[in-house]
């Protein structure tokens, strides 16, 4: 099972490259909503099949209809209501956006080697959750659409959920209040999006968000 | 020894000679081109012994103590060698100068050469030093050869100031190092390695600083491209080819007399080594301007042999005599390697620059028809310095290769980021030679110069072919070099020559059969073509021009355009400015530490002392108070720090 | 031994033109047409080989030496892949890098003929194909270096062949797995195919590798097109390599496996050709950039088993 668990946690981190080197937005979108369902799938990858609970199901049900179903469903729903089908533009170039994100994973590879979590998990877990989270953190930096930045923070989430998944034994609900944290958040931002689009069509350029300032 | 400074003697009285017979330039060239010779064969005589395994030379004058062992016979045979065929070059190009001073450039020239066998010799700081200031100050001479061009002014002026900062950095590392009462010797100095505080942290990094600066590691490089283009091209050729491995010495000089570098200082040196590589070969890609261009490739091959010295010192670093042994090998043979094509290829372009007399790429164009023996010199050149087989670039970027993937486990392991680095240059490099070859030698001419170029006489076509005999060689019979090479790199890692593993010596023979059997391909191929060809109905025609019947020079490809995707993908690291008009185009590659960094600060601080320019005004009895002044300073501190035992009066 | 390897390499000269068919085949397949027969190339070999040629008076000997080299060169290179899964003709260590250095050979020299015929249109191909391969060559030794760091050893023979090391499918199952996926898109740049480079293409603005070779006709290009196909053969066999090698054959089981493998992946070639576009030129880059991204992945997976 193990196997299967580095596989999927592998196409976590591949889902993320394709969201730094693609020009489009709507793949950004599909890229977030495999690696929401990929998420899913990894509390079953992680258990043999005899010892899955209606907890573990219920987390992959759950996560897998949160982050692959809904909020993609809600951001292309974005998109169409606003008519933004263009490009990503991004502030910083497609192949450094991918060259930085390989840099981001070879240095949380080597970081993960060395973090003290207790209890026995692939050293990939860790990798992937802290590639994950500075991913993101790149997406949310580099890329001007408020759009964009909305799945520059699912996937910062997603590394956050792949960290909570090292402690599902020991705090439960960790991952299911991580979960709905989505939820809320994902609607909040929705709400800022949409509410921002309804004011001005012309723009959701996130560097206009500058102007809100006192 | 005997030999080797015999040899020195001929070529300083090269030098004299030259002087003397001023008013007979036929004799003056046919003398200096013997007693030149002479000289670098019989200095040469002892490092090949050295080389070969008879124990190291020594002679002692004082503190002016000389050696030759396996590490310096090998700088030696970098100096000799190329520095040999750069002399002969000159000697026959400075036979067609009529108004400049013909005599005292060939004096500098022999006396550049004994400064560099001194440099590589020395055994004492007092002999290093000196001798290593008279070559940089020399090299200026030779560089601002043509001075009568602003641009040639300039870069010698830029030369002369960083070539004295890394002099300074060089004095103060050798002051740190001997401490206040140790001895200057480069015995001393080793049998002091282990008391340096903090791992010798001081004196590495002063070492980077110094011999950096002469060596052109990224961003100490800003001064070599308009220096050795501006010079010239046989003082180029020895500038890129020889004087900058000079630099190389003193690293590899330092590692060997601390034995043991830091992990630390390790990965520095390999940091550099791929960012001077890639932003070397890029930056060489962006030039319009020949000789600029392959200065800039200077500055790849430097971090392509930083790569090795790296991973060497890592290797020694990490306790993997393999890693070691093969880092230092391929460091040194890459340094004899590209002493060998880059000189080749600043001797090509001077040829070219002498037909056409432009260095303008886009002003070239179909010389391979008016000058095929440069050419050929010049392709062979090129694809050696890519690292292409069956030629000598090949061998040593293999034995690099072997060092950066050798690292048994634990975070030596890593140095495999060398490997992507190296790929990644010996990528661009190719399509940056594809470039000059294409753009300089292949199709039409694309000015009226280039219509006028004609071939080299053979006095230039005959130093470049010994240096294409020597790239041909190499890589054809790696044996010749990789041997010798591992002996070196063993040496300065201190461990047995098996260390590097029967692995290297055995995949010499099918190297070389690889190599060998390539060649004879190439050509029975080519001929069986050629027969065919004969038995087929042969039509010659225009270049088809896609349907357009009137094709003309200017709209072939040109440098620019033939860069430019490349140089899109790395965006602003490529310093292209562009400036765009509906008619016309024009390009320019800014050098982005000089234009970008140290001439700004250097405004900036000659604006900060023109404040000062008040309390100079030529009233003498003012300068007369402001001795006063100091006097009674120095007296107070005298007073107050005596007062506390700090200063003894 | 040796005679496998021997046996593999005649193979691979000799069935290298059917892979362009096979993924011509199968793209013409997937898009409701009948389509050449595959062996099409072989035909067209013959034909040219026969023909005349028109040069350019323009060009010089290295126009007419860049065919010759376009053969060459892959042949030697052909001999350092062990096709048995055991030993290659020649082997030795660091022989790798041998293999990228002699394929860069050949395409110097063709970007040098390409520049020869002092053609605008031909410059551009040169440009494009040089620009384009020096992006891929990071991403071929990065998939080197995995190889080099799972099995421990040093020679395309020992990474392929013998007893193929410590990395075997199971523990670096995942690594293994990018390296195929990224040999797999040097291949797609390598041998000029769909989305780097459109071999159907009619616009010489377009082309990358076509235009390139513009001016060569006859035998010359028909050397070239033979070439190619050897090319895309090396590079097929590439990641086939890296998975069959694995799978514990050997001898006359392994070299069966290993060419059928490269024809299946001629096939894939062929499905990617008749589901995507081409990318636009300006996009190509990155592309090429996930190639060594993938590398470089399983680069770090290795390391961190």
């Amino acid at each position: 099972m193990a196997h299967l668990a580095d596989l999927l946690l592998l196409l976590v981190l591949l889902s993320g490259f394709l969201i730094l080197g693609t020009t489009r937005l709507t793949t950004c979108i599909r890229g977030v909503a495999v690696q929401g369902g990929l998420l899913g799938l990894l509390p079953l990858a992680l258990q043999p099949v005899p010892q899955w609970t209606a907890h573990t199901l219920g987390l992959a049900a759950g996560t897998i209809l949160v982050k692959a179903i809904a909020l993609p469903w809600f951001l292309t729903w974005a998109i169409r209501e606003a008519a933004v089908r263009r490009e990503v533009e991004p502030r910083v170039g497609y192949i450094a956006s991918m060259a930085l994100g390989i840099v981001a994973v070879a240095v949380a590879s080597a970081v993960a080697t060395r973090l003290p979590v207790p209890g026995e998990h692939p050293i990939l877990l860790l990798a992937t959750s802290l590639s994950c989270v500075i991913m993101g953190l790149l997406v949310l930096a580099t890329r001007a659409k408020a759009l964009i930045q909305v799945v520059g923070y699912l996937m910062l989430e997603n590394g956050i959920y792949v960290f909570g998944l090292t402690s599902v034994d020991r705090v439960p609900f960790l991952v299911e209040i991580g979960v709905l944290l989505d939820i809320f958040v994902g609607v909040f931002i929705m709400g800022i999006v949409v509410f921002h689009i309804n004011r001005e069509f012309d723009s959701l350029d996130s560097a206009r968000l500058t102007e809100l300032k006192d | 020894m005997t030999l080797f400074f015999l040899g020195l003697a001929a070529i300083l009285a090269a030098g004299v000679s030259a002087a003397v017979l001023q008013r007979r330039p036929v004799v003056a060239g046919r003398a200096f081109a013997l007693l030149v010779s002479a000289g670098c064969v019989l200095a040469a005589v002892p490092a090949v012994q050295v080389l070969a395994g008879a124990g190291p030379l020594r002679a002692r004058f004082g503190p002016w103590d000389f050696g030759i062992d396996l590490l310096s016979a090998a700088f030696l045979l970098v100096v000799l060698g190329p520095g040999l065929a750069s002399a002969w070059y000159g000697n026959r190009a400075l036979g067609d100068e009529r108004d400049r001073p013909v005599g005292a450039a060939r004096t500098l020239f022999a006396l550049e050469l004994a400064a560099l066998a001194l440099v590589v010799t020395a055994r004492g700081v007092v002999p290093f030093l000196v001798a290593w200031e008279v070559m940089a100050v020399l090299a200026y001479f030779l560089v601002i050869f043509e001075h009568e061009r602003a641009e040639v002014r300039r870069a010698g002026l830029v030369y002369l100031v960083a070539t004295h900062a890394g002099t300074l950095a060089l004095i103060a590392l050798f002051a740190f190092w001997a401490g206040p009462s140790g001895g200057l010797g480069f015995d001393a100095l080793a049998a002091r390695a282990a008391a340096l505080p903090a791992g010798g942290a001081l004196v590495l990094w002063l070492a980077l600083l110094g011999f950096g600066l002469k060596a052109g590691i990224v961003p100490l490089h800003f001064w070599l491209p308009d220096a050795h283009a501006s010079a010239p091209s046989h003082v180029s050729a020895l500038m890129s080819g020889v004087v900058i491995k000079m630099g190389i010495y003193g690293l590899f000089r330092v590692v060997s007399l601390l034995a043991t570098p830091p992990a630390w200082w390790g990965w520095l040196v390999l940091a550099l080594g791929i960012v001077s590589g890639v932003l070397g070969v890029l930056w060489a890609l962006a030039q319009h301007d020949l000789k600029r261009l392959l200065a800039y490739h200077s500055v790849e091959n430097i971090g392509i042999i930083l790569l090795g010295l790296g991973a060497g010192a890592l290797g020694i670093s990490y306790g993997i005599p393999l890693v070691a042994t093969l880092g230092f090998a391929g460091a040194i043979l890459h340094t004899l390697n590209h002493a060998l094509f880059k000189s080749l290829l600043f001797l090509g372009a001077g040829a070219t620059v002498h037909a056409t007399g432009t260095r303008a790429l886009d002003r070239l164009g179909g010389l391979a028809r008016r000058m095929p023996l440069t050419w050929v010199a010049f392709l062979v050149g090129s694809a050696a310095i890519v690292g292409l087989p069956p030629l000598n670039g090949f061998v040593s970027e293999w034995l690099v290769y072997q060092a950066l993937l050798g690292g048994g486990t634990g975070p030596i392991r890593l140095t495999l980021i060398g490997v992507a680095g190296l790929a990644l240059i010996g990528g661009l490099a190719l399509a940056c030679f594809a470039k000059v070859c294409g753009i300089v030698f292949l199709g039409s001419p694309r000015s009226a110069d280039a219509e006028h170029g004609h071939e080299a006489p053979r006095g230039l076509l005959g130093p470049m072919f010994g240096l294409v005999a020597g790239c041909v060689l190499i890589g054809l019979v790696p044996t010749l070099a990789v041997r010798p090479a591992l002996a070196v790199g063993a040496a300065v890692a201190q461990v047995p020559v098996t260390a590097a593993g029967a692995g290297v010596i055995a995949a010499l023979t099918p190297i070389a059969l690889v190599s060998i059997g390539l060649l004879a391909l190439l050509w029975t191929g080519s001929v069986a073509m050629a027969a065919v060809r004969r038995r087929r109905p042969i039509t010659e025609a225009e270049t088809w021009g896609c349907g357009y019947a009137l094709p003309n020079a200017r709209m072939q490809y040109t440098a620019s355009s033939f860069a430019a995707p490349l140089l899109a993908t790395y965006g602003p690291l490529a310093g292209v400015h562009e400036k765009r008009s509906p008619d016309s185009y024009h390009s320019h590659a800014h050098e982005l530490v000089l234009e970008g960094v140290i001439l700004p600060a250097w405004e900036a601080v000659r604006g900060a002392l023109w404040r000062l320019r008040p309390i100079q005004h030529g009233r003498l009895w003012v300068y007369l108070l402001y001795i006063i002044a100091v006097l009674l300073l120095l007296l107070l501190y005298i007073g107050v720090a005596g007062g506390t035992g700090g200063v003894a009066p | 031994m040796t005679g496998w390897a021997l046996a593999g390499l005649g193979a691979m000269l000799a069935l290298a033109p059917l892979l362009p068919g096979v993924a011509a085949k199968t793209k013409a397949l997937l898009t409701g047409r009948r389509g050449a027969p595959v062996w099409q190339l072989y035909r067209d070999l013959l034909r040219l080989w026969r023909k005349g040629a028109v040069y350019s008076t323009r060009t010089t000997w290295m126009f007419r030496l860049a065919p010759v080299a376009g053969v060459v060169t892959p042949l030697f290179a052909t001999m350092l892949l062990p096709l048995d899964c055991r030993a290659a003709v020649v082997r030795f260590a660091g022989d790798f890098v041998a293999f990228a250095a002699l394929l860069a050979l050949g395409r110097f020299l063709l970007v040098l003929a390409a520049l020869d015929t002092g053609s605008s249109f031909e410059g551009m191909g040169a440009s494009r194909d040089a620009a384009f391969a020096s992006l891929v060559e990071p991403a071929l030794f990065l998939g080197f270096v995995v190889l080099a760091l799972g099995t421990g050893q040093r020679s395309l023979s020992a990474m392929l062949g013998g007893d193929a090391g410590t990395l075997s499918w199971g523990a670096g199952a995942p690594s293994l797995a990018m390296v195929a996926v990224s040999l797999f898109f040097v291949l797609l740049a390598e041998s000029s195919r769909v989305p780097v480079d459109d071999p159907a293409t009619h616009l010489e603005l377009t082309m990358i590798h076509e235009v390139a070779v513009l001016d060569h006709s006859g035998p010359d290009l028909a050397l070239l097109l033979y070439g190619g196909a050897l090319r895309m053969g090396l590079f097929a066999a590439l990641p086939v390599g890296v998975l069959v090698s694995r799978a514990g054959l050997a001898g006359p089981l392994a070299l069966g496996a290993l060419l059928a493998g490269t024809v299946v992946v001629a096939a894939v070639v062929g499905v990617l050709e008749s589901s995507m576009a081409r990318l636009r030129l300006s996009r190509v880059p990155q592309f090429l950039v996930a190639a060594s991204v993938l590398a470089s992945l399983g680069v770090i997976l290795q390391l961190l088993t």
